[in-house]
């Protein structure tokens, strides 16, 4: 499937400066968002997945900053833009879906404030009556009366409220919409209905999603592509089937076989050796080798590229990868 | 795309209490209050009652005060529903005699008994001057010229009117008043001079100048309002919008801010307060700048923790998501949230600014000397505290329950408006 980019990343690095030293929270990630696709970025807690994602919409604040790298969409260089040229591509173009629908709303403002609000701050001209109207369609697309536009946020269920964080990011017709664990605080029902309700919006608007989760199940269900990441790097990054069909990463294998199943047959669940790193001190080389059932000599001594396994199948492991000669330094 | 057909989607229950509480407005959930609460809602009611009572009288003092507040209208020291005293003759019971003009005569002088060395018998003659004036032009013929007879005593005088001597006696009602057990063929007339007979009582006594306690209290209220009410507001609109922009931008500037309001803050106020009036001298404007910097720390640390914790909140960071620019974010995302706040303090601070504020009047500072304040009349009664209790005990009061009554609402509505009181 070769389809255009929309949004390319290279080489972002992340930093949080605390007392005790820079934490590297996304280390030289490269990836390639496809127009039309809904790509899952898996990782466990504190792998610096929302990191990337705030990254995407250049919303990083202190003490975090970005180190380096490039981000471009739609052609555009993100990097080198003002941050009023930002501030029009944030809402405008790209969307943002937070974890916690309950607090991701401003308890003191109606609904409709929020989304005629967002439409008169990236259109000036369109009159309030216009606004509205809009905010109404586009509540009523998302299956939530127009009569509830007048309500707070606290008078509306989880889902309610998590479909109208996501009518705030359409509302200006997004082509890109980041969606950060959109689903955590949802219940099992209502997240089935969320996920059916994003791969139609992605067909109906056009949309481009990237879901940032630690459910596998999630990604499974819904993502066409899937990235995996661990300790700030991307390890692997493939097309869903692919990458759960047979994955190439120790640590994507890993995840993978602790997940429960309902086939398990009372045989033990796997568990992962060992605990996520600390960001501020990660390992040398490859930061998975001290978990690494797989590990080799080079691996502590030098960190492997994320490079192609079989067609477009990436993974970054020396498993699959020519090793260098290496000296006595490494 | 038919996503509204979906079954349950529309999962939000329309009906029952808990969506008609939700529903119901701003009004209507004070009332509930009570269901709530328990017994606290009497607390809200009663406290509503004397704010607002206390503001009409702010409002329209002279509706309210009998006297005005600066003019010496009665005797001194006169105690709390005392009659005032008054010049009064007395005859001998079924003489007719009621008022100085029943001695009138067509010839002759009529003998009319006072105490010598009181001033009774100048008051006597001058009224009895302008009765006669008037007489003359009447076509009656009757004069009223009295033959003022001396006695040295009042008991004296009193027996000379019992036995004839005399035909009426010109007296204190206070005097007559401790005698009258032992002459009780005499009457009481009506009052000699006139104009204090129509003057009514004064219920809560007169001060050391024959000011009416009453009317000073009243007009007391309006002053102590305005320095409440202004030295809070202007505290207010300095400490919050500083406390805002403190707390959302951070940095250098938040700490210098910081720093500065905590100087104040750690200063004792009474004391910050008498330094800056002293410096500005006497007047109302002086003593509502001098509390206002004394509050003003209050709202900005408020202001600036709560904004603190906002700016962390999921939806500051949706709505920079979706484009919003910090000053919107200020006004329309951090302001709103933190508000609530500042109206629970404004309420309590009104009642601690009329504190200082009374206090400053009491030391003297701030206020012109003859203003109704309430702190003024404690400080000029305190020297008459033994021969007036009242001078200072209703002043006293009235601090007291203005005080309380604010500080009662403040807390009232801060249990209405706390959700987190509101689950206990």
């Amino acid at each position: 499937m070769m389809a255009d980019v929309l949004y390319s990343i290279r080489s972002l690095s992340v930093d949080y400066n605390t007392r005790v030293g820079a934490v590297k929270a996304v280390d030289h990630v490269s990836i390639d968002i496809h127009k039309g696709e809904i790509l899952g970025l898996v990782g466990e807690s504190g792998c610096g997945k929302s990191t990337l994602g705030k990254a995407i919409m250049r919303m990083i604040t202190p003490p975090g900053h970005i180190v380096g790298g490039e981000l471009s969409f739609e052609g555009r260089d993100l990097m080198t833009i003002s941050e009023k040229e930002m501030r029009d591509v944030r809402g405008g173009r790209i969307g943002m879906v937070f974890q916690d629908p309950m607090t991701s709303l401003n308890p003191v403002q109606r609904v409709v404030e929020h989304l005629t609000e967002t439409i008169q701050t990236h259109e000036r001209k369109v009159s309030d009556s216009a606004a509205r109207q809009r905010a109404a369609t586009l509540v009523e697309k998302l299956g939530i009366r127009h009569d509830r536009l007048d309500d707070y946020p606290h008078q509306l269920s989880g889902g309610m409220r998590q479909r109208v964080m996501i009518s705030l990011a359409l509302a200006l017709r997004a082509g890109l919409v980041i969606a950060d664990e959109p689903t955590t605080s949802l219940d099992v029902i209502v997240e089935a209905k969320f996920l059916d309700l994003l791969r139609e919006l992605r067909d109906e608007f056009d949309l481009t999603i990237l879901l940032i989760t630690h459910n596998i199940g999630v990604v499974a269900e819904v993502a066409d592509r899937v990235a995996v990441m661990y300790a700030g790097r991307l390890v692997e990054l493939g097309d869903v089937f692919d990458v759960f069909a047979d994955p190439q990463h120790p640590y994507t294998k890993g995840l993978l076989r602790s997940v429960p199943n309902i086939q398990l047959d009372g045989a033990e669940l796997y568990k992962m050796q060992g605990s996520p790193p600390n960001l501020l001190h990660p390992p040398s080389g490859c930061s998975f080798h001290p978990r690494c059932p797989a590990a080799m000599d080079i691996c502590p001594r030098l960190g492997p590229d994320l490079l192609p396994v079989s067609g477009d199948h990436l993974a970054a492991c020396w498993l699959y990868q020519q090793q260098p000669t290496l000296g006595k330094v490494g | 795309m038919a996503l509204t057909e979906g079954p349950g989607l529309e999962a939000e229950p329309e009906e029952g209490w808990q969506y008609a509480l939700e529903r119901v407005g701003f009004v209507r959930r004070i009332l509930r209050a009570r269901r709530w609460y328990g017994a606290d809602w009497w607390f809200v009611a009663i406290s509503t009652v004397m704010v607002v009572g206390f503001i009409i009288l702010g409002l329209f003092p002279g509706v309210f005060a009998p006297y005005s507040a600066e003019q010496r209208v009665g005797p001194r020291f006169l105690a709390p529903g005392a009659d005032p005293d008054v010049t009064i003759l007395i005859a001998v019971t079924g003489s007719g005699i009621v008022d100085l003009e029943d001695l009138a005569q067509e010839s002759g002088r009529p003998p009319i008994g006072v105490v010598r060395g009181v001033p009774t018998a100048d008051s006597l003659r001058q009224q009895a001057q302008v009765i006669d004036d008037r007489l003359r032009g009447d076509d009656g013929g009757l004069r009223l010229r009295p033959n003022i007879v001396r006695f040295d005593t009042q008991e004296e005088t009193l027996q000379a009117v019992a036995n004839g001597e005399v035909l009426a006696a010109v007296l204190q009602s206070s005097e007559y008043d401790a005698l009258k057990d032992q002459f009780p063929t005499l009457e009481v007339g009506n009052s000699v001079t006139g104009e204090a007979a129509s003057q009514g009582g004064f219920i809560l006594g007169t001060n050391q100048i024959g000011q009416d306690v009453l009317s000073r209290l009243i007009w007391g209220t309006r002053i102590a309002l305005i320095i409440g009410f202004s030295a809070s507001i202007f505290a207010l609109v300095i400490g919050v919008p500083l406390g805002l922009i403190a707390g959302y931008t951070g940095g250098k500037l938040d700490r210098i801010l910081t720093v500065v309001m905590d100087s104040l803050y750690a200063f004792p106020g009474l004391i910050l307060a008498i330094a800056i009036t002293a410096v500005l001298g006497p007047s109302v404007f002086n003593v509502i700048v001098a509390i206002a910097v004394l509050y003003i720390p209050t709202y900005y640390r408020i202001v600036r923790g709560q904004t603190l914790s906002v700016k962390e909140e999921l939806y500051i960071e949706a709505a920079r998501s979706l484009g919003a620019k910090g000053r919107e974010v200020l006004r329309r995302y951090i302001y709103p949230n933190v508000i609530p706040s500042v109206a629970i303090i404004f309420s309590v601070n009104v009642a601690d600014a009329i504190l200082t504020g009374a206090g400053l009047s009491f030391l003297g500072l701030g206020l012109p000397p003859n203003t109704a304040d309430w702190g003024i009349d404690v400080a000029r009664g305190q020297e008459f505290i033994q021969t007036g209790w009242w001078l200072i005990t209703f002043p006293g009061l009235a601090i007291m329950l203005i005080v309380l009554a604010f500080s009662m609402m403040g807390e009232g509505l801060m249990e209405i408006f706390n959700p987190k009181l509101r689950e206990r």
